[in-house]
């Protein structure tokens, strides 16, 4: 019978697409065993095999962004970041700012070796900046007019203008060697870091060992295995003793899994959503709509910042694997606690709509002003779960209150072309103050992924530009936090409201119980990476 | 029981015994309205359950099966039964749509292929044999993502792969009416093409072009869910059973089976609901197997 054999060959049909991902997952993990010993009592001792990190499209070159975030394991670089987030010297011993701030001095220790032996030197540093800013990656260079090393342990940065954080520049760029860099970098990394590349089966696993000739303390684990997992993978892997380490999503928080315990750690990895700041007004330069009519209006933002419960939002969408967030930068030193929102008011809410001329006229439970809808689409990331949970479940949260909000799931590339002209979530969260400068000037309006909703205010412009140009790190500060509200304005919910910032994520690892990983901190952007900063003093306990 | 029912029992096909004592029309009949009872009731429920239990709420996530929420809950707390009717239904109109057009299209290049000479003939056989020759899937995949993917991309791509097996039946059909006495005769009687194609031709190629419409279906629906399992389909916060499986497959290691179990089940209940209406109509309407 014709019909029959139709149904069995559906049958095969969908055995086969199940039997795709299944074994898919499983080809995967098959590397682990074959190099690492599936066993954590088998595993030699100074190994480490964890699934905790994508892997980055760039490779492993810092030139092109590898290390922003966490420890750039091949490399080095000049300046880092103790566990309580204070700037320290790493290659460098010692750095001079000049009156004028437009000039950096740096010193490098003598003693610093490239893994294939040879020295690193000035020269080598002077490569590394020149040729970043040239490659015009995510590490934007723009300000840096000149770099030139002085003799061969000293080099000096000249700026465009004052940057009081052009420190965090020199934390997160590591320093590549001027005569082993060519096309093929990215895939054979030689760096002056603790560890050295072993191995990397794209798509699969690194393997990195430990570098002998590192200036640094020796880490402890001198063979290490990232596996490039998904996260239910990476979750089963943990479960099979596979993994020492494993990263996992929310929804996974609350399951035991014996020999390991769960890690949350707190971050500024935050998740918040981008409202288009002016009316819809023309296109950009590649022709990409600008501009919202509905979320230009400041009641609409408002509403939306103090209505919504962020703290359901962390118990609901995260697991309670989560905080509250309120600024892109909740907690970091540049913060300005005041804009801290008396949130999940809909009273004060609905008063605002209603004095701003909101009002349902027609009776379908949405408002209206002079016939324009409060109605507008959230997009988020089709492939990210938590978004999307977020974004549904704030859409739910301000249907009562007469704003219609339309949860969509797109692709990046769709995000690109729909990002000016509406609400998107975003996350970021960084160590890096430059963030808030990103986000938030109006010189960076429609710049790559950054001011993407065309926010301006003369007053922030300006107070960020101050904070750019002081000396001092506490007079930055100060700049900063005026920046977000100073009482009157700012780029806060308390003001302007351009973000609503709803969460800062929980970074959730399962960690083997007898595996010491040191003082962790608070976690940036980027799950998996960042976690492995201070990955040269782990040990077992 | 009378020694022809032990026979029949001895033969071992189940539907025997499951209508046992009628004649093969009636049990054919009642096939017919039994899948087609189920696949209006799914229609039904499209209509009467309502949106909100598809809303978030966070209170009641990942709830296993309960009598107020048949397939339990996601983790979104969305009521997974129906999410699950929901998705069908998209199913079904996604399966509608596309099965009409490839329909439509099987029955243009083969009518043309069968009377429009040896050129024609052998240009739809090479687009036959071509589209044959690509699996469906990766065709799909393209035309899904070069459109954008949404719905429209996934009805445009599964439309334009599945016409080239019934083309190919309906072609052979023609073929041999075209030799047939009656449609000799009215050639020389002068009718024009036109004539003899809708008078004498389309008739006889009713049956086969409705029938091959149905067995369509449950193809066109699995590679909806397909394409949209994949990625490539339907935005995530829609309703449809491939988003609804594949979502379910990150969730699996934690022990929620009931994400993926009612989902597939239903899923599968409609596509076999569908062939078996497909194949009984065919015994139906198609005297050479009457007897089947």
């Amino acid at each position: 019978m014709q019909g029959g054999k139709r149904f069995i060959f559906s049958l095969v049909f969908i055995s086969f697409i199940f039997a795709l991902f299944f074994f898919s997952g499983c080809f995967e993990q098959v590397p682990a065993t074959e190099n690492g010993g599936a066993d954590t009592d088998e595993a030699p001792k100074d190994e480490l095999i964890l699934a905790v990190g994508y892997e980055p499209d760039e490779g492993w070159d810092p030139v092109a962004g590898w290390g922003r975030y966490g420890s750039p394991l091949f490399q080095s670089t000049l300046l880092k970041r103790d566990s309580n987030l204070r700037i320290e010297n790493d290659l460098a011993t010692s750095y001079e700012v000049s009156e004028d701030a437009l000039t950096w001095t740096v010193t490098i220790r003598d003693d610093a070796v490239f893994s294939d032996g040879e020295k690193l030197t000035a020269g080598d540093v002077v490569f590394t900046f020149q040729k970043t800013k040239e490659s015009g990656s995510v590490v934007d260079l723009n300000l840096l007019t000149e770099v030139k090393a002085l003799d061969d342990y000293t080099i000096e940065f000249t700026l465009e203008r004052p940057h009081s954080a052009f420190s965090a520049i020199l934390v997160s760029t590591g320093i590549v060697p001027e005569h082993a860099y060519d096309s093929n970098y990215a895939e054979n990394p030689v760096g002056s870091g603790p560890f050295k590349l072993l191995q990397w089966d794209k798509g699969q696993q690194l393997i990195v060992e430990a570098n002998p000739l590192y200036y640094g303390e020796q880490p402890f684990f001198k063979r290490i295995t990232f596996l490039f997992l998904e996260e239910d993978a990476a979750f089963a892997a943990a479960r099979a003793g596979e993994v020492q380490i494993a990263a996992i999503p929310h929804a996974f928080g609350d399951q035991q899994v014996s020999g390991m315990s769960l890690v949350n750690l707190e971050s500024i990895d935050n998740r918040g959503i981008m409202f288009p700041f002016v009316k819809a007004s023309g296109e950009t330069e590649d022709g990409k709509p600008i501009g919202n009519d509905v979320t230009a209006d400041l009641a609409i933002r408002q509403a939306i910042n103090i209505a919504v419960d962020r703290q359901a939002l962390v118990s609901g969408a995260l697991n309670g694997f989560g905080t509250p967030a309120y600024t892109v930068c909740d907690h970091m030193p540049w913060w300005n606690p005041e804009t801290v929102l008396n949130d999940a008011d809909f009273e004060s809410a609905a008063a605002i709509l209603a004095e701003a001329g909101w009002e349902d006229t027609d009776g379908d439970g949405i408002l209206e002003k002079n016939g324009l809808k409060a109605s507008f689409s959230l997009i988020y990331p089709a492939s990210d779960m938590t978004r999307q949970a977020l974004a549904l479940g704030v859409a739910e949260m301000i249907r009562p209150l007469g704003i219609d909000i339309k949860a969509e799931g797109k692709s990046w590339d769709d995000i690109q072309e729909l990002m000016h002209s509406n609400a998107v979530l975003f996350g970021w969260g960084s160590y890096d103050p430059i963030e808030m400068f990103n986000l938030y000037h109006s010189s960076m309006a429609g710049f790559s992924w950054y001011n993407t909703g065309f926010y301006s205010n003369a007053a922030v412009d300006e107070y960020m530009e101050l904070a750019l140009s002081a000396t001092s790190e506490e007079e930055a500060n100060s700049y900063w936090k005026k920046a977000q509200w100073d009482g009157e304005t700012g780029f806060s919910g308390k003001a302007d409201a351009p973000w609503a910032w709803l969460v800062n994520l929980g970074h959730l690892y399962l960690v083997d119980e007898n595996l010491d990983i040191g003082k962790q901190k608070v976690q940036p952007h980027g799950h998996g990476w960042p976690f492995t900063d201070n990955i040269a003093e782990w040990k077992w306990r | 029981m009378s020694k022809s029912g032990i026979s029949y029992l001895a033969a071992g096909s189940k539907e025997v015994r499951l209508f046992k004592g009628m004649n093969l029309r009636t049990k054919t009949l009642i096939s017919i309205g039994l899948t087609v009872v189920l696949l209006m009731l799914i229609i039904a429920g499209n209509f009467t359950l309502s949106a909100d239990n598809i809303s978030t709420n966070f209170e009641i996530k990942n709830q296993p099966p309960s009598a107020v929420n048949l397939f339990g809950t996601d983790w979104l707390g969305r009521d997974m039964f129906t999410r699950t009717v929901k998705g069908l239904n998209i199913s079904l109109a996604v399966g509608m749509i596309a099965s009409f057009v490839s329909a439509v299209i099987a029955l243009v290049l083969g009518i043309s292929a069968a009377t429009l000479g040896k050129r024609v003939d052998g240009l739809v056989t090479w687009l036959i044999d071509l589209f044959l020759g690509v699996p469906h899937l990766v065709i799909i995949i393209l035309i899904a993502f070069a459109m954008g993917g949404g719905i429209r991309g996934v009805i445009v791509g599964v439309a334009v792969t599945h016409w080239p097996s019934l083309a190919r039946v309906i072609r052979a059909e023609v073929m041999q009416l075209r030799s047939a006495d009656y449609i000799q005769v009215a050639q020389k009687l002068g009718k024009s093409r036109w004539w003899i194609a809708t008078k004498h031709l389309l008739p006889h190629l009713a049956p086969q072009f409705f029938i091959g419409l149905i067995l369509l279906f449950p193809h066109a629906i699995l590679h909806e869910a397909g394409i949209s399992f994949l990625g490539f389909g339907l935005s995530p916060e829609t309703p449809a059973i491939g988003i609804i499986l594949s979502e379910s497959m990150r969730y699996l290691s934690t022990g929620m089976w009931w994400l993926a179990f009612f989902p597939g089940l239903a899923l599968l209940v409609m596509v076999r609901s569908f062939d078996i209406l497909g194949s009984n109509l065919l015994l139906l309407f198609d005297p050479h197997r009457a007897r089947e």
